[in-house]
């Protein structure tokens, strides 16, 4: 990863961050304001609801006081003979909107009965066994009908006539009907949990719709409210779906609990605001990243050019390019440094200026002390040949002769010498340019191994061949590769004066091949291996220095490599790898 | 002497008036609404009700559950009938009934038990002799007697005379009512919550819960009472208005002859109960009267009677027999022709 790329991965994630935690922030703040309000808002609408059951209530007790007032209800009340009476209660509470009303005489036994009308002479014992009720109260009641059980809200009103009293107990039964007719505002409903059993029963659950579905889901909350018989808030479902609802206990005369008033007002209007603000905060989000990273990228991108600019110029001086200079833009740390890298690199050039001059002359004054070294050799003989010829001459001139021929001898053979040592020169400076072919490595190590059969004998150099058979062909210049393992060959034999092994091995590598050959010598230091290479270098008391350098010159000019591996005592392995 | 010549003058004036007026008078179309609505596609043969005109009046149109008109035979046996025609609209409903009565739509109309005591002061009525026996008939799948007893001993008789039938009939444990035979006090008619109790407490709980098959709507409100009662007992009962499913069926059964064996016989083919052994005898007629009984496979609950309004232009005397029969050859209306 580069590092304008980690700096923009860096810069992108903390401008995430930043403004995920904004997001998060402000969501989670608002969301809590809109709690709040939710709050308020479902309070409001339960204080409402509670207002219009109240008044709910004070509308039966109206209409049960204004049935006692009725000259029909005293008519009951003053009748001696209230057998033809058993179906006043049924038109009266029509007449007043009731759906429950009892006309129950002063003994507690019903003389009428709206919802029950067969249930004449039944005792109503609640209603004269020190009675709970109170005149002018709605209370909520169990109530039986002919179908089983319901809860009503009722009030009780006494009508006292020709010494006799009556008893008006109407009432509305609290089921979908009567809720049906609330007023409720939008987004509510109401659903009543009327506690007849005791166990929990789902349809019990009366609201304005079928609550069949709804009952699982309001049973624990309405189990909590019948156990600690206290009003409790709970948000059921999820989503847009999800309500909160108030759960109050509602206990009649008896304080016994008698239903659970579910008060139920919808989240979704909360939920899609919420929705839409954390879509809205989400596309603000997304904005404010996307502007983060482009800003980043833009300023990651001018941080890093001086930067990749450096990189770049080192990559070339690395090249070999040591001109490459930076441009110097700013003035901050990394203009500094750019200066500095072109100071560097300048006082490179100088320096390498220096050092190729130095190494020039140095290259002078070796090949002249080489030059001169393998000059002074041949001319010493020379010069004493010459010397001896002159003396024969003036003193011996009867042996002159003689000392001329053996002269002459030595003369021509000193003066091939020469001619071979400048010829040697002469090759390292002409090296030509390699005429590629495909070349058989194994081929070539067999000829040249066969070719010093005779100097390994005089040596008493045993030569081994391992050849690998599969070895591919390479692309090379046969001449110039078989020149230099004649050389590495030659060089084998030196470093074992005293007679060795050497070993020649061919073997695939990659898809080129590998060329070693080993000797059993004493070996090499590792300084003496750094410089092995090195023109004119020798470890010898003999030869130019030049034979490695012809090595190495030949395998660069065929791209490959040559290497050296050797340790003092344990002898000398040169590599050449050929692609 | 003039002030006796003046009384007795004014006496012939009101002789004489008084004549005019009870005088009978031919002509006019005496109009009955009854609340049965008879569907069938010839007009009833056999029965009380329409069949009774026969013969002094022939029918003359028939549009079944809507209406029947009837004709004075010139010719009857007992010579011509006042009345020209008699017009019978079926399916009234009672209230209804009552109001045509009012407005003088109609001048006969049924009175049901239950409103027989709320009728205008001054209207006229024809009340029968207590002709019809309201009974609970348990069918064969009520099996157990102990069922059928606890149902006959948990109705309140009493509760249901007195508020639903208005005190109209007699309460009776008898098939023949009181005035046909003269024992039917003899059979307890009186309800005993805590035996029927005891009763259904020893009731396998299947058993304690049947069905009371109502056809009737005007029965209904009885049915509802009883059903009320049983469940006081420990009974569970259900009502059905498909009698033919019903465990056990409310029905009135009609009294069909002033002879009591005949009248008795009568009401065992009607319920499908055994014929009666002997009956030549008072005791004969009681213990066949108690062999039925027996097993409380019929419970008897009440005799009824049959009660119509008549209109005070109605003349001529009762219109119905003691046995609610139809009795219409003597009526004339004030209207008529003289």
């Amino acid at each position: 990863m580069t590092f304008r790329t980690r700096l923009l991965v860096v810069y992108t994630l903390s401008v995430v961050a930043s403004v995920g935690m904004v997001e998060w922030l402000v969501t989670r703040a608002t969301r809590k304001a809109f709690e709040r309000l939710e709050g308020q808002r479902a309070d409001f609408l339960v204080a409402q609801f509670q207002r219009e059951f109240d008044r709910r209530g004070q509308e039966i007790v109206r209409a049960v006081r204004d049935i006692a007032l009725s000259d029909a209800a005293v008519n009951v009340a003053i009748s001696s003979d209230n057998s033809a009476d058993y179906n006043e209660a049924s038109a009266m509470a029509r007449a007043h909107g009731l759906g429950l009303l009892e006309l129950v005489s002063g003994d507690g036994a019903i003389v009428s009965s709206a919802e029950w009308p067969v249930r004449f002479g039944y005792v109503e014992d609640w209603l004269t066994a020190a009675p709970a009720w109170k005149p002018g109260v709605a209370f909520l009641r169990r109530e039986e009908l002919p179908d089983g059980f319901t809860l009503a809200l009722a009030a009780v009103e006494t009508v006292n006539a020709g010494g006799r009293q009556l008893y008006v107990a109407g009432g509305q039964q609290l089921d979908r009907d009567f809720l049906s007719t609330l007023v409720l505002p939008a987004g509510m409903r109401v659903l009543m949990y009327r506690n007849l059993e005791p166990q929990f029963a789902p349809h019990l659950l009366a609201g304005t719709t079928d609550q069949a579905a709804d009952a699982q889901e309001f049973q624990p909350l309405i189990e909590r409210v019948i156990r600690e018989r206290r009003p409790r808030v709970a948000t059921l479902g999820s989503g847009a779906e999800a309500e909160t609802v108030h759960a109050l206990p509602l206990a009649g005369i008896e304080d016994n609990l008698l239903a659970v008033l579910l008060i139920s007002s919808s989240r979704r209007e909360l939920v899609e605001l919420e929705n839409s603000l954390g879509r809205n905060g989400a596309w603000v989000a997304a904005g404010a990243i996307l502007t983060g990273i482009l800003m980043a990228a833009w300023a990651t991108a001018r941080v890093t050019r001086p930067v990749r600019r450096l990189a770049e110029s080192a990559g070339q001086v690395a090249a070999g390019n040591w001109d490459a200079t930076v441009e110097v833009t700013s003035r901050d740390e990394v203009g500094q440094l750019a200066q500095a890298f072109n100071r560097m690199t300048h006082e490179l050039v100088e320096q390498r200026q220096r050092l190729v001059q130095t190494e020039r002359v140095a290259a002078w004054r070796e090949l002249a002390r080489r030059l001169a070294h393998e000059l002074k050799n041949p001319l010493f003989p020379l010069q004493i040949t010459v010397e001896n010829m002159q003396r024969a001459r003036e003193s011996h001139p009867a042996e002159f002769d003689e000392v001329f021929r053996e002269g002459s001898r030595t003369l021509l053979a000193e003066l091939a010498n020469l001619k071979q040592i400048i010829a040697r020169f002469s090759d390292f400076a002409k090296m030509p340019a390699p005429e590629m072919q495909p070349v058989n490595l194994n081929a070539l190590a067999a000829d040249t191994m066969k070719l010093f059969e005779a100097q390994f004998a005089q040596a008493h150099v045993t030569a081994r061949a391992e050849l690998a058979p599969d070895l591919p062909t390479v692309s090379a210049d046969p001449e110039q590769i078989a020149r230099a393992l004649r050389n590495l060959v030659l060089n084998a034999i030196d470093a074992m004066p005293e007679g060795g092994a050497l070993t020649v091995r061919t073997m695939p590598q990659g898809a080129g091949a590998r060329l070693e050959i080993s000797d059993s010598g004493k070996g090499l230091s590792q300084e003496e291996c750094e410089r092995l290479f090195t023109p004119y270098y020798t470890t010898k008391t003999h030869g130019t220095g030049l034979g490695l350098a012809i090595v190495q010159s030949v395998v660069s000019d065929h791209h490959g490599r040559v290497s050296v591996e050797s340790q003092p005592g344990k002898g000398t392995t040169f590599r050449i790898d050929l692609g | 002497m003039h002030r006796i010549a003046a009384s007795l003058f004014l006496l012939c004036a009101l002789a004489l008036t008084a004549h005019a007026a009870t005088r009978p008078r031919y002509g006019g179309t005496l109009r009955i609404e009854i609340h049965a609505s008879i569907e069938t596609a010839d007009p009833p043969q056999l029965g009380p009700g329409m069949p009774d005109l026969a013969p002094a009046f022939s029918i003359t149109r028939w549009e079944a559950g809507r209406r029947a008109a009837y004709a004075a035979d010139e010719k009857a046996p007992g010579g011509r009938p006042f009345l020209d025609a008699v017009e019978v609209e079926l399916g009234r409903p009672p209230r209804e009934q009552a109001i045509d009565l009012d407005v003088g739509k109609a001048e006969m109309i049924e009175i049901p038990p239950s409103e027989a005591r709320r009728q205008p002061a001054g209207r006229r009525t024809w009340v029968s002799q207590p002709v019809r026996v309201m009974l609970l008939h348990f069918g064969a799948r009520v099996d157990d007697p102990r069922v059928r007893e606890a149902l006959a001993l948990a109705v309140d008789r009493a509760a249901i005379f007195n508020v639903l039938l208005q005190r109209q009939g007699e309460i009776s444990g008898a098939l023949l009512p009181q005035w046909l035979s003269g024992f039917a006090f003899v059979f307890n008619a009186a309800s005993d919550t805590a035996k029927a109790r005891e009763l259904a407490a020893a009731l396998p709980a299947q058993a304690r819960s049947f069905s009371i098959g109502v056809e009737d709507p005007a029965l209904r409100p009885i049915a509802e009472r009883i059903a009320l009662n049983a469940r006081d007992a420990g009974l569970s009962v259900s009502l059905t208005p498909q009698a033919g499913a019903a465990d056990v069926r409310l029905l009135e059964v009609r009294i069909a002859s002033a002879d009591p064996p005949r009248a008795l016989a009568a009401i065992a083919a009607t319920l499908g109960l055994a014929a009666p052994g002997r009956t030549d005898s008072p005791d004969a007629l009681y213990n066949a009267e108690r062999a039925l009984l027996d097993g409380f496979r019929v419970v008897p609950l009440f005799h009824l009677a049959d009660v119509y309004g008549v209109a005070a232009r109605v003349k001529g005397g009762a219109g119905i027999s003691p046995l609610g029969e139809w009795r219409l050859e003597n009526v004339w209306l004030e209207s008529g022709r003289p």
